[in-house]
């Protein structure tokens, strides 16, 4: 089959001006909450000075009356996307990886709870 | 330049106006499972046991409020413009957006007892528009920005040493965590937002 010089250039052109593309995006405070690290702490005796010594620094600080909670968050972005000719199509998934941790007004650990998404268990 | 040729580099020439049709599709959080949100009454441990860390958290006047969110944002627009060829001088677009989501938000007592359970559900129209623009592209006629931005932990630290105006409304800024929460794409022209300057 014979092909025309116009058919060769719609063909390359096509294959030039098409595309893929993958992203990703982290922002956020370091991934310490892994279950082998909070399997420590202990509800009524652990300190709001072990959780900061086992996490560091938390995203967020949150006054109660009396009390206070510590919040950590990281935010996982990955995209995805198809760039053709006559059609683009983007994907972005977001997971947010978390903990909280409250404390009574003596600075011990009352209640706390984490989520990890396995992609960052690592 | 025979018949074929030109018909070939008539489509080229449509393909390349046509190239700005995309499609976005947004998934924010995971969506909340259903039949595990606790009764009024619970305990915090109770809720935190079923629903994990809340995405969101603010104190009361009496206690303090936690939220958990899913969104699914789905932006298609359709367009061309002529900017590939080096003559930007004119453009038309069509685009609308479909927004999906749930939030739940649980309010408890200092006494960590849970006090109310809100919850709310939508698949919405979220907007969109069309628009012939000569010479410059000023109007983007899908705006997903304030549906997409980061959680407002991350400016947590940041919400605290800002310009004037926004430290004066300091007490009211709902990202420390002391003043409230709010959804995503909530207007900030009324409210305890709008003695804030950009």
């Amino acid at each position: 089959m014979k092909l025309s010089a116009g058919s060769i250039a719609l063909v390359l052109c096509a294959v030039i001006l098409s595309g893929c593309a993958q992203f990703e995006s982290k922002r956020g405070v370091e991934v310490n909450w892994q279950s082998a690290v909070t399997g420590k702490l202990v509800n009524g005796q652990s300190t709001r000075r072990d959780v900061l010594a086992m996490l560091g620094p938390p995203s967020q600080v949150i006054a109660l009356d009396g009390e206070s909670a510590l919040y950590y968050l990281f935010e996982h972005s990955e995209g995805d996307g198809l760039v053709l000719i006559l059609y683009n199509r983007m994907r972005i998934d977001t997971r947010y990886d978390r903990a909280i941790f409250f404390f009574d007004e003596n600075d011990v650990l009352t209640e706390f709870a984490t989520r990890l998404y396995p992609a960052d268990e690592g | 330049m025979r018949a074929s040729g030109v018909k070939a580099l008539g489509i080229l020439l449509g393909c390349w106006l046509l190239s700005a049709c995309s499609q976005w599709h947004y998934d924010l959080g995971v969506p909340l499972e259903h039949g595990t949100v606790p009764a009024e009454g619970s305990r915090l441990t109770e809720a935190l046991e079923a629903l994990g860390p809340p995405l969101r958290m603010s104190a009361t006047d009496n206690g303090f409020v936690l939220a958990w969110e899913h969104w699914h944002i789905r932006e298609n627009s359709v367009g061309f413009r002529l900017g590939a060829l080096g003559a930007d001088f004119m453009s038309a677009d069509w685009g609308e957006m479909r927004i999906k989501g749930e939030f739940l938000l649980l309010t408890f007592d200092e006494h960590h007892l849970l006090t109310s359970v809100t919850r709310s559900k939508w698949d919405n129209y979220g907007g969109g528009g069309k628009a012939i623009q000569p010479f410059f592209g000023f109007v983007s006629v899908v705006d997903v920005d304030d549906l997409t931005e980061m959680m407002p932990q991350h400016r947590w630290g940041s919400s605290l040493f800002q310009r004037l105006p926004g430290t004066l409304n300091a007490n009211s800024n709902l990202d420390t965590g002391q003043s409230g929460l709010q959804q995503r794409g909530s207007p900030k022209a009324a409210g305890q937002q709008a003695l804030e300057m950009d």
